[in-house]
């Protein structure tokens, strides 16, 4: 009886053991996504200069959508109400930090539209959770690609649940979907997807060149077991000249790094570098710190943020320097829009809540400058709103009156608060980093980089 | 050198792991079912002393690095930990009459109640608590021995607390009504012992030992809001390798499993910890796999003593 017992528990374990395995693995996926997001969980992490990023390209997706067949005129095609757009949001599940910032950005930039208005009518947007899961964002896509017929998709956060719904939703329709904080480096191999946050593979060649010129030539890596920190590393260690001597995945959500850290300390480097996320990297930090060992730190964007600063002893990682996308901080709209964006929330903007927003005045200029208001030709207009040779504008009303004067999608060249935006064929923007330092248990802009 | 560094950190994981397993074992024992919101309940105990924490502030004074409120703080998580487990076992286990499988699905149900209150209380950021942080102890430093005074504090607290559970098993009145219960409940209730009554006070126990888990684990490292969840397999494969529903068992399958955790590191650097070896000599298994290494052990334990290493033979 009783042995029967302990087997059903025992195999209800495992069972249950699988399914958190299978969780994990979708989690991985997310956590793609999450690189670009893990600023974003960190409003004032940043300290709100770093944080703005400039993403330069919000606009381009063209390439995405091949086929015409399904049909996406929106709710508000002919129509006199508003334009209906889709959004899949982490609003829950692990990048939910993301997600809430995001939710913060396009709020601001709905209004910003809605001031102005789209030719006289609105923009609205129906917002959908992922959970931060492939599954959960796949179904959400198709809810609004399907049931609501939305031509224009803004997702989502996480580069693995980007992906997930760009394969199985999007790419055979003409929907367009711009990426709000996905940062992958797969996601350049899908032209039609476009993403207002760029590559990380800019980070990581940035990285190699910050630690070379600081003398270094061994290196100790860990980063986070999935897509986006398997390939920050990847991308890190072909720019890399000098030796690694430690180059080891760790995985998410563990209760312990003490491993990892007595490991890189073994190795024997002097300069550690961390592509993790936030929560994973205040761990360590915590650990480096009560084991009593030296090391430079460095460490790609996901590992700043107020959650690192809040849960780590003052002067635990001064001296480290971590890359961010970011914006240039004294660009005037970029100023505007954390101004309006302390006003109504209280907190600083981070890259991710500016990505976001541009996404979404991206988004109302690809729909003024259309014709109709379809997939088909929201591809013609997505890219065009925001690249060179229009008139440079930083604002969403003087891109408005360009339009509304007559101008076609090329003639305005948005700059937005996140960066020129300006999508490659890639669908990629162009990439600008910022360079924090920790100085007295805070980050401090030293310096810019241009991808 | 590097052999005593990880044993130590081996013995610190290995104090938390206790403290939740032998609750699980216990309330398996008693209640009949393997309750998956125990982890929950470890985050719940750890987020009320933080709450307690913050409310009481350090009330001066310190033992091995940490302010007397703290430990007002972890009582204060004990308690809630165990009153919130009592009132599911009130509201919702008991007028359940559901077999054990029923049973363990819902604790999974209620495991994701807990974690959402939590997260929406709270917020889904990591929170630590206010507690300055230390570095490692001198004197040990030259044993390549890396800890705090927290981690030994941690160790200590969780030996008192396992030493009182035994004394309270092996000496109360209690202790022996429960380890009745435990073998017979049908027998015990006929003897006269109120079973109901015993199995609250089971939960009381279990809880609060798990509450002050997800203290320490909150103290070890962060709170978030599936830190105890995130734990709960190796929980689970501690108490399974111990033998379920055996007390002392956990205890051992716990030590085990989080000192093999804390171990793994070894493989890869063998040459430098085993004599005879050349120092470059190291297995190609980097710490990631520690969880997998645990339970590749502990099938291994159970291909050869299926009821665990302190289970009773059937």
């Amino acid at each position: 009886m009783d042995d029967i017992d302990r087997r059903t528990l025992l195999k209800l374990t495992g069972g249950v053991g699988l399914a958190g395995l299978a969780g994990c693995v979708s989690t991985t996926d997310e956590g793609d996504g999450g690189d670009g997001g893990s600023d974003g969980g960190s409003d004032g992490g940043d300290g709100g200069d770093g944080g703005s990023d400039d993403g330069d390209g919000s606009d381009g997706g063209s390439d995405g959508g091949d086929s015409t067949a399904t049909e996406t005129a929106g709710g508000g095609d002919g129509g006199s109400g508003p334009y209906e757009i889709g959004m899949v949001d982490s609003l829950t599940g692990s990048l939910s930090a993301f997600g809430e910032r995001n939710q913060r950005g396009k709020e601001l930039a709905l209004e910003t539209v809605n001031e102005v208005g789209i030719d006289g009518r609105e923009l609205a947007i129906n917002v959908e959770d992922s959970g931060s899961e492939n599954q959960g964002g796949i179904s959400a896509a198709q809810k609004l690609v399907n049931q609501d017929g939305v031509p224009f998709l803004i997702g989502s956060v996480g580069s693995g649940v980007s992906l997930a719904i760009y394969e199985s939703v999007v790419q055979d329709t003409d929907v367009v979907q711009l990426s709000q904080n996905s940062t992958g480096l797969g996601l350049t191999d899908f032209p039609g997807l476009l993403r207002m946050s760029p590559t990380g593979r800019t980070q990581s060649t940035a990285l190699s060149n910050i630690i070379a010129d600081d003398g270094y030539d061994t290196v100790a890596v860990t980063y986070v077991n999935n897509n986006y920190g398997q390939s920050l590393a990847d991308a890190f260690v072909e720019a890399w000249d000098g030796e690694v001597a430690y180059n080891q995945p760790h995985d998410q959500d563990q209760q312990s790094y003490s491993g990892v850290v007595s490991e890189m300390n073994s190795s024997g480097a002097d300069a550690w570098l961390f592509v993790t996320y936030q929560a994973e990297f205040a761990t360590m930090v915590n650990e480096i710190y009560s084991s009593g060992y030296e090391a430079q730190l460095y460490g790609a964007d996901s590992v700043s943020g107020d959650d690192v600063l809040s849960n780590t002893p003052e002067g635990s990682m001064d001296g480290m320097k971590i890359v961010v996308p970011s914006a240039p901080v004294e660009q005037d709209n970029y100023t505007e829009f954390a101004t309006r964006f302390e006003e109504e929330f209280g907190d600083s903007p981070t890259s991710w809540s500016a990505y976001a927003y541009d996404c979404v005045v991206n988004a109302a200029l690809a729909i003024q400058a259309a014709d109709e208001f379809t997939g088909a030709a929201l591809q013609e207009t997505v890219r065009e709103v925001s690249r060179p040779e229009g008139e440079k504008v930083t604002t969403y009303e003087a891109a408005h009156d360009i339009l509304a004067d007559g101008g076609g999608p090329s003639d305005v060249d948005y700059q937005g608060v996140s960066g020129p935006i300006d999508f490659d064929e890639n669908g990629d923007p162009v990439g600008f980093l910022q360079i924090l330092t920790v100085e007295n248990h805070d980050y401090t802009g030293t310096g810019f980089i241009e991808s | 050198m590097v052999l005593l560094d990880h044993i130590a950190s081996g013995l610190i994981y290995s104090s938390i792991i206790v403290l939740g397993s032998i609750g699980l074992s216990l309330i398996y024992s008693i209640a009949d079912f393997a309750n998956f919101a125990h982890g929950d309940t470890m985050t719940i105990g750890a987020y009320s002393s933080f709450v307690a924490f913050g409310a009481v502030g350090g009330l001066g004074g310190a033992v091995l690095g940490l302010p007397l409120g703290f430990f007002v703080a972890l009582l204060a998580g004990i308690a809630v930990a165990a009153v919130v487990a009592v009132l599911t076992e009130k509201v919702v286990y008991e007028g359940m009459d559901l077999d054990s499988i029923g049973m363990l699905i819902t604790s999974i149900g209620i495991a994701f109640v807990y974690r959402a209150v939590v997260q929406m209380w709270f917020g889904a950021d990591a929170v630590r608590y206010d507690i300055q942080a230390l570095r490692p102890i001198d004197w040990l430093l030259p044993y390549g021995i890396r800890v705090t005074q927290h981690d030994v504090a941690i160790v200590v607290s969780a030996a008192v607390l396992v030493t009182g559970l035994h004394v309270l098993l092996q000496y109360s009145d209690l202790g022996r009504k429960m380890r009745a219960m435990a073998d017979n409940p049908d027998l015990a209730r006929v003897s006269g012992i109120r079973t109901d009554r015993i199995k609250l006070w089971t939960w009381v126990i279990g809880a609060g030992l798990a509450g002050a888990g997800g203290v320490f684990l909150g103290l070890y490292n962060l709170l978030t809001p599936r830190m105890g969840f995130d734990l709960l397999l190796l929980i689970f494969a501690a108490v399974i390798l111990g033998g379920i529903g055996s007390v002392y068992g956990a205890m051992a399958g716990a030590l085990l499993i989080g000192m093999i955790h804390e171990l793994t590191p070894l493989l890869s650097q063998l040459g430098r910890v085993l004599p005879f070896l050349p120092e470059s000599f190291g297995l190609p298994i980097g710490n990631q796999y520690g969880s997998a290494i645990a339970f590749v052990i502990m099938v291994v334990v159970l291909l050869f003593r299926p009821q665990g290493i302190a289970g009773e033979a059937v």
